[in-house]
């Protein structure tokens, strides 16, 4: 029995970064394969620290595409593998993740989004939501946790591995370069003891007996020679994707029970700053209340649409220029609900910008 | 309340370490705290700066518009950390690493440089990379506290222990931690070193000791 990375319940002060390298050996990942790129960096710097200690492995690829690829190798092989990326590199993993939807390889990628367009900043943003939800040159069949603090990262990185090897679909987790290099407070847990079974990593490959004979054949496929194939392949993911949504999606929401003037729509650690804004908008008599989705993809449609419907408008927060008001706007398609939006692109967003844009707003 | 804390500085001179253990101390304490550095693509050289928040609930946003007290080590660093004075906040400078104009360059027209007295007694040729140049402190600062760590440091102690004085200042400007806490924080970080050199903690402790014995007041605005 090897020993395990976390026993009982543990109080921590850590970086997110650290965080997630923690969640990944408590989760029972077997390997980690990565290429270097700030804000990450530092997942595989603890990773290659922590797991020799607990019999886990680690390889740094020539770059991101082949970091992609041989996660997939190891999944298909049978091992709980994943990695890390953000920003210029996230781009580069588009094909792999791609190719993962296609086969229906589960994995898991940690996201700590740092600024864009191209290198633009080291340091934070929320510009890879799109990317994350929809890159690659597929339809989206992808499960995208945005994290909004350390718990969520402790906890959601477990659940990823979870949620990717159960529905078979690529899952992300969003952090950013803030939650990256921030230190806070969090509890770390060993996932057994509460409950939590880790789904079994099994080969896909490779099996044994005589393929036809003794089991049937397995025939992992990413081309197709005719439209009408494809077309059956891939309305049948859309069909699974369909299906699992409900059960994969989630999302928080404060002080939405009631009528309000204003409904704030943030995802991430600008959702924190939404909630800190809550009681200052109400010493300035603003009723507000504000709905974080947890996933972005799926999307809790029908939950976010119960909320808006309480409110006379909706303000978007996010830093980036659109991408998650996109998400919003289909979202909430068909609602006559005005729908305004504070965007800052790359640079962080606090509860006191918040109040001051609603106020000027109002 | 979050009692938020800006620290910054040259790189090497040590903001970030105090800034964890002034948020380790906070955690250990039962606080909630949260810091983060600001970094950018410069692997070296740049202005270092650090966010502290500490409160006795769930912090949220890990930034913020403005601080209760903003410490500046260094020309650069006092521009950079403008933003995040208002009339609330506190602001510590080091004296003897900033050079504050006198005289305002706005309104006379004339470069700050020139103003300062101190530039006009120079007597050898300047040399550009020693030339100390002026930057004018926020205004708006609620309370400015000139400290001269740097050169107290230096006579009276070591050099090296500079950011520990700073830490001082900052911890009693602010009461947000205790000072056993904050020791302790300290032994967490360097048990290791004041194990084999036990004239090393004295020397921290001394450090911290005469870094709160320079500011006056406790508690922030």
């Amino acid at each position: 029995m090897k020993e395990k990375p976390v026993k009982g319940e543990r109080r921590v002060f850590m970086t997110g970064n650290e965080v997630c390298a923690w969640a990944a050996l408590a989760a029972d990942a077997d390997i980690m394969f990565g290429y270097p790129i700030t804000p990450q960096t530092d997942i595989m710097q603890y990773w290659t620290r922590l797991a020799p200690k607990y019999g886990k492995k680690f390889l740094q690829t020539e770059d991101e595409i082949s970091a992609g690829f041989t996660t997939l190798g190891a999944v298909i092989a049978g091992k709980r593998a994943f990695s890390a990326t953000t920003g210029p590199g996230n781009v580069l993993f588009q094909e792999p993740m791609s190719m993962a939807e296609m086969m229906r390889i589960p994995v898991v990628l940690i996201i700590p989004m740092r600024g864009g367009p191209s290198t633009a900043t080291v340091i934070y943003s929320q510009q890879e939501v799109t990317m994350t939800a929809f890159g690659g040159n597929g339809e989206g069949f992808r499960v995208v946790y945005s994290t909004a603090g350390h718990q969520d990262l402790y906890d959601y990185t477990i659940k990823a591995f979870n949620t990717a090897w159960k529905y078979r679909f690529p899952t992300f987790v969003l952090s950013d370069g803030y939650q990256g290099k921030m230190r806070e407070s969090l509890t770390i847990y060993d996932p057994a003891e509460r409950g939590i079974e880790m789904v079994k990593a099994e080969p896909m490959l490779g099996l044994p007996g005589i393929p036809g004979v003794d089991r049937p054949t397995r025939h992992l496929r990413n081309t197709y020679n005719t439209e009408e194939e494809l077309y059956e392949v891939v309305m049948q993911i859309a069909r699974d994707f369909e299906k699992a949504a409900p059960e994969i999606v989630e999302w928080q929401d404060f002080d939405t029970d009631s009528e309000m003037d204003v409904l704030i729509l943030a995802h991430g650690v600008v959702s924190r700053a939404a909630q800190g804004a809550l009681p200052l908008l109400k010493n300035e008599g603003i009723k507000a209340g504000h709905f974080r989705p947890i996933t972005l993809r799926p999307m809790p449609e029908e939950q976010m649409r119960a909320a808006a419907a309480r409110a006379n408008r909706v303000v978007v927060v996010e830093s980036a220029y659109g991408q998650f008001l996109k998400l919003v706007k289909e979202t909430l398609y068909g609602m006559d609900k005005p729908i305004d939006a504070i965007l800052r692109p790359g640079v962080g967003i606090t509860a006191e910008e918040i109040v001051a844009e609603i106020k000027e707003r109002r | 309340m979050a009692v938020r804390i800006v620290l910054a500085g040259e790189g090497g001179q040590g903001v970030q370490v105090i800034a964890n253990i002034l948020a380790e101390a906070a955690y250990a304490e039962g606080k909630e705290a949260v810091y983060i550095p600001n970094f950018g693509v410069e692997q070296r050289g740049g202005v270092s700066i650090a966010f502290v928040q500490i409160d006795d609930k769930r912090i949220d946003s890990p930034k913020f518009p403005k601080a209760d007290i903003v410490v500046a080590l260094s020309n650069r660093a006092v521009d950079r950390t403008r933003q995040y004075v208002d009339e609330r906040t506190t602001f510590v400078y080091d004296d003897s690493l900033v050079a504050a104009a006198e005289i305002h360059e706005d309104v006379i027209g004339i470069q700050a440089v020139e103003a300062d007295p101190r530039s006009q007694r120079q007597t050898e040729a300047v040399d550009d990379s020693k030339q100390r140049k002026t930057v004018r402190l926020p205004e708006s600062a609620g309370t400015i506290i000139p400290l001269s760590a740097n050169d107290i440091a230096k006579k009276e102690l070591h050099p090296r222990v500079f950011n520990v004085m700073i830490l001082g200042a900052v911890l009693k400007a602010t009461g947000v931690v205790s000072v056993e806490q904050v020791k302790a924080a300290l032994e967490a970080r360097l048990g290791g070193k004041f194990a084999k050199n036990p004239e090393l903690r004295d020397l921290n402790y001394r450090a911290l000791e005469r870094g709160m014995g320079l500011v006056e007041h406790v508690g922030v605005n």
